[in-house]
């Protein structure tokens, strides 16, 4: 008969427990994984021995279970609270072979709580290569559980783990420590006092911040006949179970492992100090950086081309096979449309997440980490508030919740004000589009221009963050400051399966979390621009019909026929086309051309007086000094909602009405300005950059400010403040290089 | 009259999507938020 039971995996950061929980539950599992750090729990399905279930948890990484952060919380709370509908039926602690001792006293608390604890002592391959010998047997005696010996890389051991799991009922609770010996005296009267509850839990609601329901810490303070002790004496009893707890462990590594130190140094050791050092260590990171900002141009460009002509091919089919008529219509130019806008953007996508996953899984994240810490301390930024700032180039949402680690409240405050101005993921399609049109193809020293720009803006967006931190540390007087510590794990070629999981899950979230909304406002803006009430829209064709008859076609559309008959002429030409042949298919070509450019200039008149034509025309005037035209301002607009949706909008916007197969990126490209020069040039396409780079352009995010402060205050004020730095930056670059 | 139908039918999906993400209290029916990774957030 199968059986469910609750399984939770528990584990000092950078000890493998997210590879543990990948082997464990392969496809069957819901990830909410952030860059860097795992601030929300994880959950999977596996299937175990003899027909159980186990619903397999992975908790945010902790030290101790003396919490000094919210998410460290989450797991004391948890295993605190039996009536939890997650409460582990059996708890596996995760631990590296390579730092058993830290990793030992997670274990021994957590085993203290009388939960069925099962030790995972992980990376055991590395076991030989560092010198290290472990007695399993012996220890699993010492530590009175069983033990599990795991290489994720090498895929050994689960099925050990496994069947340990599915054999939890024969795992041990007894504890590995009497609490008692904390303090005999304060112990005895504390379980006098509450005679049905357990000691160690007690223990942990009188020190620790968390609310445990069953017994709630004023409960242990009202208790009449029970006082509890002083701040002071507390922490003193805590030293002590630390010591307590550390000579436990010492005794029983000292029988059971042994490790020959010289063999761990050497290669690690030689590694971290170029790494992080003051000079080599940024050249190393900046040539990386550029490394990758060069292979997200040049090698997505492929795949970028071959999805941007499919969906100008789809949306040509779809008008050429479906009936006509409004639907039609709607999909050719609106939802295909609006869908290629995004869906353009997954190959760069998937390569900035490649990037960041394998600097991550191969350990080399942790040493940015410390390297930039040196950066930012003179700013008046934690060090922890570097893992928020570079989760920030992957999504804004995720990095303002990973502040949570930070203890501070003023410092985790400015961590969240300033995150969304590092360059997010959302911000990434716009850059590209822009920087592919009004930036030069050339190089500098074998680098494109345009990789340069693309990296130029990210460090734009985090000199920003850096600069507007010093600013409001300056402006709330932050007086104290916590202290920084990270764990440098030990370098190890990145899990391919991991790496594939991080790309696939930030891929699919960003088009599937994105494409609705982009979708739904596609199809609205499509249908205010092809709808509108003033008697202009009505009579578009005869009015525009009257003006090519008295002043000819517009320079656009000369331009248009002049160069598509030049293009024609000359492949003909080299194909030894007759003259007469050619004369003659040029006739017949330049009148079809003729044709489509009224069609396309009623359509473009259609579209100014549309209702999105007339809303866009009345926000010109506040766009106009930027370089925008009410197009442009219409898009800038509506992606107030979220960034990405501005290339979807342009997308939508320039396809209504067109019968041409063309891609986004060349009618953006054929967009002229009043003096008929290409709207998108180097000082408005510039300008629209830094507007972006600054501007708080995301609903989600001033959602979540306000969940993590718990004031529309704060979000309100980054709206405001970062629009409007925004609005003025793109002013000054605009009028500077026009 | 069907591809009108369609197409306003759509046109109502659309804008009832957007208002229920962005305008209508937590209470009414959404999901709490989570982070991107797998109750996508929306804003990437």
């Amino acid at each position: 008969m199968s059986k469910n039971i609750n399984v939770a995996l528990i584990g000092n950061p950078n000890t493998g427990k997210t590879s543990v929980f990948n082997q464990l539950t392969g496809l069957n599992q819901k990830v909410g994984n952030y860059p860097g750090i795992t601030v929300e729990k994880k959950e999977g399905i596996c299937k175990l021995p003899r027909g159980v279930k186990a619903h397999i948890l992975d908790l945010p990484g902790t030290y101790s279970l003396n919490t000094t952060s919210l998410d460290e919380s989450l797991v004391v709370e948890l295993l605190l609270n039996k009536n939890d509908k997650d409460y582990p039926d059996v708890a596996v602690v995760i631990s590296d072979v390579e730092n058993l001792k830290r990793n030992l006293f997670l274990f021994t608390q957590i085993k203290d709580l009388k939960i069925p604890t099962i030790l995972v002592i992980n990376m055991a391959d590395r076991m030989s290569r560092k010198g290290i010998s472990l007695d399993v047997a012996a220890m699993e005696e010492k530590l009175d559980t069983k033990i599990a010996l795991v290489s994720t890389r090498k895929r050994q051991g689960i099925d050990r783990l496994k069947e340990l799991i599915a054999d939890y009922k024969n795992i041990s609770s007894a504890p590995n420590l009497d609490a008692k010996r904390i303090s005999p005296e304060y112990f005895e009267r504390l379980q006098r006092t509450f005679p049905n509850e357990d000691l160690y839990k007690l223990w942990l609601v009188i020190t620790q911040d968390v609310n445990f329901m069953p017994i709630e810490k004023k409960r242990i303070q009202d208790a009449t006949d029970f006082t509890t002790k002083s701040k002071e004496e507390l922490k003193k009893l805590q030293h002590k179970e630390t010591v307590l707890r550390y000579q436990f462990i010492n005794n029983t590594l000292k029988e059971t492992y042994k490790v020959d130190f010289l063999a761990a140094k050497g290669l690690r050791g030689s590694l971290d100090k170029l790494l992080t050092h003051k000079v080599f260590g940024y050249l190393i990171f900046f040539v990386i950086l550029l490394t990758i900002f060069q292979a997200i141009f040049d090698w997505s460009s492929y795949p970028m081309d071959f999805i941007d002509e499919q969906f100008a091919m789809a949306s040509e089919w779809v008008k050429n096979t479906l009936p006509p008529g409004i639907f039609t219509d709607l999909l050719a130019e609106g939802i295909i449309a609006g869908i290629g806008g995004i869906v353009i953007f997954i190959p760069q996508i998937a390569f900035l997440f490649l990037f960041i996953s394998l600097l991550e899984e191969s350990g080399y994240m942790s040493r940015v980490v410390f390297l930039m810490d040196r950066l930012m301390r003179p700013f008046g930024l934690s060090g922890k508030s570097i893992v928020p700032l570079i989760s920030g180039t992957a999504c804004a949402i995720p990095a303002v919740m990973a502040t949570r680690t930070i203890e501070n409240w003023k410092e985790r405050l400015i961590t969240i004000l300033v995150t969304p101005f590092t360059t997010c993921s959302a911000r990434l399609p716009v850059y590209l589009i822009l920087i592919a049109l009004v930036i030069p193809k050339g190089t500098f020293l074998g680098l494109s221009y345009q990789a340069l720009t693309l990296m130029l803006l990210y460090l734009i967006g985090f000199g920003m963050a850096i600069f507007s931190a010093m600013v409001l540390n300056k402006i709330l007087k932050i007086k104290s400051r916590s202290l920084f510590m990270v764990e440098m794990p030990t370098y190890r070629l990145p899990l391919f399966k991991n790496v594939a999981y991080t790309v696939l899950e930030k891929t699919k979230s960003f088009v599937f979390g994105a494409g609705k909304i982009i979708l739904a406002i596609s199809i609205v803006l499509w249908f205010l621009g092809s709808n509108g009430y003033s008697d202009d829209f009505k009579n578009a064709e005869h009015i525009v019909s009257e003006r090519i008859e008295k002043d000819g076609l517009s320079t656009y559309s000369k331009n248009y026929i002049q160069n598509n008959v030049a293009s024609y002429r000359e492949a003909a030409l080299a194909d030894g086309m007759s003259a007469t042949v050619l004369q003659d298919s040029i006739t017949v070509l330049t009148e079809e051309l003729k044709e489509r450019a009224i069609a396309q200039e009623i359509s473009s008149y259609k579209l100014e007086h549309s209702y999105i034509g007339q809303a866009g025309k009345a926000f010109e005037p506040f766009v106009k000094p930027l370089g925008y035209d009410w197009k442009i301002g219409i898009a800038v607009l509506t992606s107030f909602a979220a960034r990405e949706v501005f290339v979807g909008t342009l997308a939508t916007i320039y396809s209504v009405g067109s019968d041409e197969e063309e891609t986004i990126k060349n009618r953006m490209a054929a967009e002229l300005d009043d003096e008929g020069r290409p709207l998108f040039n180097l000082a408005s396409g510039i300008s629209l950059m830094l507007f972006y780079a600054f501007a708080m352009q995301c609903m989600s995010t001033l959602a979540i400010v306000k969940r993590e402060t718990n004031s529309w205050k704060w979000p309100l004020f980054q709206l405001g403040f970062m629009s409007v730095f925004a609005y003025i930056v793109a002013l000054i670059a605009y009028q500077l290089l026009i | 009259m069907v591809q009108q139908l369609l197409a306003y039918g759509t046109l109502i999906l659309a804008v009832a999507f957007l208002l229920w993400k962005y305008l209508l209290p937590k209470s009414f029916g959404k999901k709490k938020d989570k982070g991107c990774g797998q109750d996508n957030c929306g804003c990437n």
